[in-house]
C-alpha cells in the first residue's frame, strides 16, 4: 500500500462497516423483537374485547354477536381470526370462512396464557394467543379455550418496512461518514503532501530550501532536511577552502623555488620536475574540489557564468581582441554545482581564447525533459584557432596529461571538464567546428 | 614604470623585486596587505602585481578597495589557487589579469609590459611615433629601422613618455615613475638621463622628439601616433 490516504481510508472504512453493520444488526433484532411483543399486546386485546361481547346461558351454550368489535373477524381473509371452544361449543370467527385456518384449541387449565410465534395454520404461518378461561354455570365451572391468531404477513411487512428505513438510514450515515473522514484524513494530511511538493520543487531546483510553516509532527523533519541542505552546501565550501589552502601552500613553495632557480645556468632539470609536481598538484586539486551531482541544488544560470567568464577572459586577453558570442537557449541551466560550471566554462572558453584566431561561439541548447525530474543540457565551445588533430584528441582528454606544453596549464584544462562531465554523468565529445578550430561537446543528459 | 608588488612570501618577493629592478622597473613591495594598500594609495604607481593571499588584508580586498579609491592603474592577481570561482572573482573585484603560481618570471614581465601598455591605450606591443619604434616585449628600440641600445633607465624614460605622448610630464612624476622610493631624488640626474636620451634617439638633431617646457617637464611630440 503506497499512500497514506489509502491505508487510512481502507482501515477507516472497515472499521465504519463493521461497527455500522453490527448496530444494524442488533437494532434490527430488538426492533423485531418489540414488534412481535406489540403483537402480542394486541392479540391480548382482542381477546378481552372477544371476551367482553362473548355471552353464555345458563346451559352452557356461547353466542357471540353478528357485530363484532374488530372489523377484521367479520371480513373473511382478513388474517385476524378468531375461534372459542369448549364443552358443546366450537365458535369461529366469520374471518375464517373462505381459507379456514386451523387454529389449534387444546384445552388449557384456566387462566394458562400461550403464545406462539410462526404456528402453522394453513395456509401460512401465524402469531396464535391461546387463552384457557373457565365461566361459571349452573353446574359448576365450564373450561373453555379461547384463540387469536393474526397472519404473520402484516407482521412481516412492518418488518421489512422497518428494515428498509433502517438500512437505507445506516447506508446514508455511512457514507455520509466516509466522506467526511475522506476530507478529515486530506485535511490532515496536508502539509504532508504540501511538504512533498516543496521537495519535489527543491529537487526540480525551483526553491532553495523548505520554507512553510508545518505542523509540529513535522516539524522535525523539515528542520533537519534544511539543516541537511545547508550542510551539503556548506561542508563542500569547507572542503574547498581547505583544498584551497593546499594548493596554496603546495604551491606558493614551487613558485619560490621555481624563481630562484630560474636565474641559474644549472636550474634546468630542477625546474622541469618542478612543473610536474605543479601539474600534478593542480591537477589532483581540482578534481579533488570538483563537487559532481548535488542532491538539492538549484539550477545554475548558463548565460550569467558565461558572461562572467567570457568578461574575465576578455580582460585576460584584451590584446587579441577576440569576437565571442553566445547563442545561449532562454533558461538554460546546469543542474548542479556553481563552481563545477564555472570550472567547466572556464577551462572550455580559456582554451578556445587561448587558440582562436579571432572568434569564439557558445552554444548551448536545452535537452527537454520529458519524464525526467530535470531537463538536460548541451554545451558547445567552438573557435577559429588550428583545432585539435584527431590523433591528439585521446591525449587531450585523457586524464592528467598535457595536450600542449607551450601554452601553459592547457594539458589539464580539458581533463579537468572531462572528470566534471563524468561525475554528472555527461559525455565529452571533441571535433572540428564550422569555423575551422576545435568544436567541444559537452553534454549532460535530462535526469 | 613605478610597479607595487604585494607578495607575502619574503623570498618570492625578493627574487622578483630583483628581477623587476633588473628590467628598470621602480619596485614598491609590500609583505601584506595592509601595506601594500597603502603604497597603492600613496604612490604613483603605473601597475601592480597582487598575490590573492596576504596576511592582514587580502589581496582581493585590496583590489576593491584601490578601485574604491579611484585607481585606474592594472592589477595582476598572483595566486595559487587556480578553480575559475577564484580567478573570475578576482577579476570581477578589478584585476585586469592573473598568473597561476607557480609561474615563469618571463612570462610574468610580459604580462606586466602588456598590462602598461595596454591602460595607456596602446594596444599591440610596438609603439611607434614617427621614426621611433619601441618594442615592448623584447625592449628594445630601433630608429628609422636602425638599432639604438639603451641602458634599461633610459629605456624606462623613453617608454614612459613615449606611453604618454602629447602630454606634459613634470621631472616630479617622471622621476616618481622611474625611480623607487629609496633612490634619492635629485632633479638633475633626469636632465641627465634626458640629455643622453636624446644625443642617442636624435643624434642629429632633426626629429626632436622630446620637448622641454620651461618649468613644466618634458613632452614626447605627438607624431602622427598609430593607436592601433
Amino acid at each position: 500500500m503506497r499512500s497514506l490516504t489509502q491505508r487510512l481510508l481502507l482501515a477507516a472504512t472497515a472499521v465504519l462497516i463493521l461497527f455500522l453493520g453490527s448496530m444494524g444488526l442488533i437494532l434490527d433484532a430488538a426492533i423485531r423483537d418489540s414488534l412481535a411483543k406489540a403483537v402480542r399486546e394486541r392479540l391480548q386485546a382482542h381477546v378481552y374485547t372477544l371476551l367482553a361481547v362473548a355471552e353464555v346461558t345458563p346451559d352452557g351454550a356461547l353466542l357471540m354477536p353478528d357485530e363484532l368489535p374488530e372489523a377484521r373477524f367479520s371480513r373473511p381473509d382478513s388474517g385476524l381470526y378468531a375461534r372459542i371452544a369448549g364443552q358443546g361449543f366450537d365458535w369461529q370467527s366469520p374471518s375464517s370462512m373462505g381459507e379456514n385456518p386451523q387454529l389449534p384449541v387444546q384445552p388449557l387449565a384456566p387462566g394458562e396464557v400461550e403464545f406462539l410465534e410462526q404456528a402453522d395454520i394453513g395456509p401460512e404461518e401465524a402469531f396464535v394467543l391461546r387463552q384457557g378461561l373457565a365461566w361459571e354455570v349452573d353446574d359448576g365451572d365450564q373450561a373453555f379455550v379461547i384463540v387469536v391468531a393474526e397472519h404473520e404477513r402484516v407482521f412481516n411487512a412492518q418488518v421489512a418496512e422497518f428494515r428498509r428505513t433502517l438500512w437505507i438510514w445506516i447506508g446514508a450515515g455511512a457514507a455520509l461518514l466516509l466522506l467526511v473522514q475522506l476530507w478529515i484524513m486530506r485535511w490532515g494530511i496536508r502539509p504532508v503532501r504540501v511538504l512533498a511538493a516543496e521537495l519535489d520543487d527543491i529537487k526540480r531546483g525551483h526553491a532553495e530550501r523548505i520554507r512553510r510553516a508545518y505542523p509540529r509532527e513535522l516539524e522535525l523533519l523539515t528542520e533537519s532536511l534544511n539543516a541537511f541542505i545547508t550542510s551539503e552546501r556548506e561542508n563542500l565550501d569547507r572542503y574547498r577552502n581547505r583544498l584551497s589552502d593546499l594548493a596554496h601552500s603546495l604551491k606558493t613553495p614551487l613558485a619560490v623555488l621555481r624563481a630562484a632557480l630560474e636565474g641559474r645556468d644549472d636550474g634546468g632539470e630542477v625546474i622541469t620536475q618542478i612543473d610536474r609536481m605543479d601539474e600534478l598538484v593542480g591537477y589532483q586539486l581540482k578534481r579533488a574540489r570538483a563537487a559532481g551531482h548535488l542532491t538539492l541544488s538549484q539550477p545554475v544560470s548558463i548565460e550569467r557564468h558565461a558572461e562572467q567568464i567570457a568578461g574575465s577572459l576578455e580582460k585576460v586577453h584584451a590584446e587579441k581582441q577576440v569576437a565571442c558570442s553566445f547563442e545561449i537557449d532562454p533558461g538554460a541551466a546546469f543542474h548542479g554545482e556553481r563552481g563545477d560550471l564555472l570550472e567547466l566554462l572556464g577551462n572550455l572558453l580559456d582554451n578556445a581564447f587561448k587558440w582562436c584566431r579571432r572568434e569564439v561561439v557558445l552554444t548551448a541548447v536545452v535537452l527537454p525533459a520529458g519524464t525526467a525530474l530535470r531537463p538536460g543540457i548541451r554545451i558547445l565551445v567552438e573557435d577559429d584557432g588550428p583545432g585539435i588533430a584527431e590523433d591528439e584528441v585521446e591525449r587531450v582528454v585523457r586524464r592528467g596529461v598535457r595536450g600542449d606544453e607551450q601554452v601553459p596549464g592547457h594539458g589539464i584544462g580539458l581533463a579537468i571538464v572531462g572528470e566534471i562531465v563524468d561525475m554528472y554523468g555527461g559525455r565529452i565529445d571533441i571535433g572540428r567546428s564550422d569555423l575551422g578550430g576545435a568544436r567541444v561537446t559537452v553534454e549532460f543528459p535530462p535526469r | 614604470m613605478r610597479i607595487l608588488l604585494i607578495e607575502d612570501e619574503a623570498p618570492l618577493r625578493e627574487e622578483l623585486v630583483g628581477r623587476m629592478r633588473a628590467e628598470g622597473f621602480a619596485v614598491d613591495a609590500a609583505g601584506d596587505g595592509e601595506e601594500g594598500l597603502y603604497y597603492g594609495l600613496e604612490y604613483p604607481i603605473d601597475v601592480a602585481v597582487v598575490d590573492l593571499g596576504l596576511p592582514k588584508l587580502s589581496g582581493m580586498e585590496v583590489i576593491a578597495r584601490l578601485r574604491e579609491a579611484d585607481r585606474k592603474f592594472p592589477i595582476l592577481i598572483l595566486t595559487a589557487r587556480d578553480a575559475w570561482q577564484e580567478k573570475v572573482a578576482g577579476l570581477e573585484a578589478g584585476a585586469d589579469d592573473y598568473l597561476v603560481k607557480p609561474f615563469v618570471i618571463e612570462e610574468l614581465m610580459a604580462r606586466i609590459n602588456a598590462l602598461v601598455r595596454r591602460s595607456a591605450g596602446w594596444a599591440r606591443a610596438e609603439l611607434e611615433a614617427g621614426p621611433y619604434k619601441l618594442d615592448t616585449a623584447a625592449q628594445t628600440l630601433a630608429v628609422e629601422g636602425e638599432p639604438v641600445e639603451l641602458t634599461s633607465y633610459e629605456y624606462k624614460v623613453l617608454e614612459y613618455l613615449l606611453l604618454h605622448a602629447g602630454e606634459v610630464i613634470s621631472k616630479m612624476r617622471l622621476t616618481e615613475h622611474i625611480y623607487d622610493e629609496d633612490f634619492e631624488r635629485d632633479s638633475n640626474v633626469i636632465e641627465v638621463f634626458i640629455g643622453r636620451l636624446r644625443r642617442k634617439i636624435d643624434p642629429d638633431g632633426v626629429w626632436k622628439p622630446i620637448e622641454t617646457l620651461r618649468g613644466r617637464g618634458y613632452r614626447f611630440r605627438q607624431f602622427d601616433r598609430e593607436r592601433a
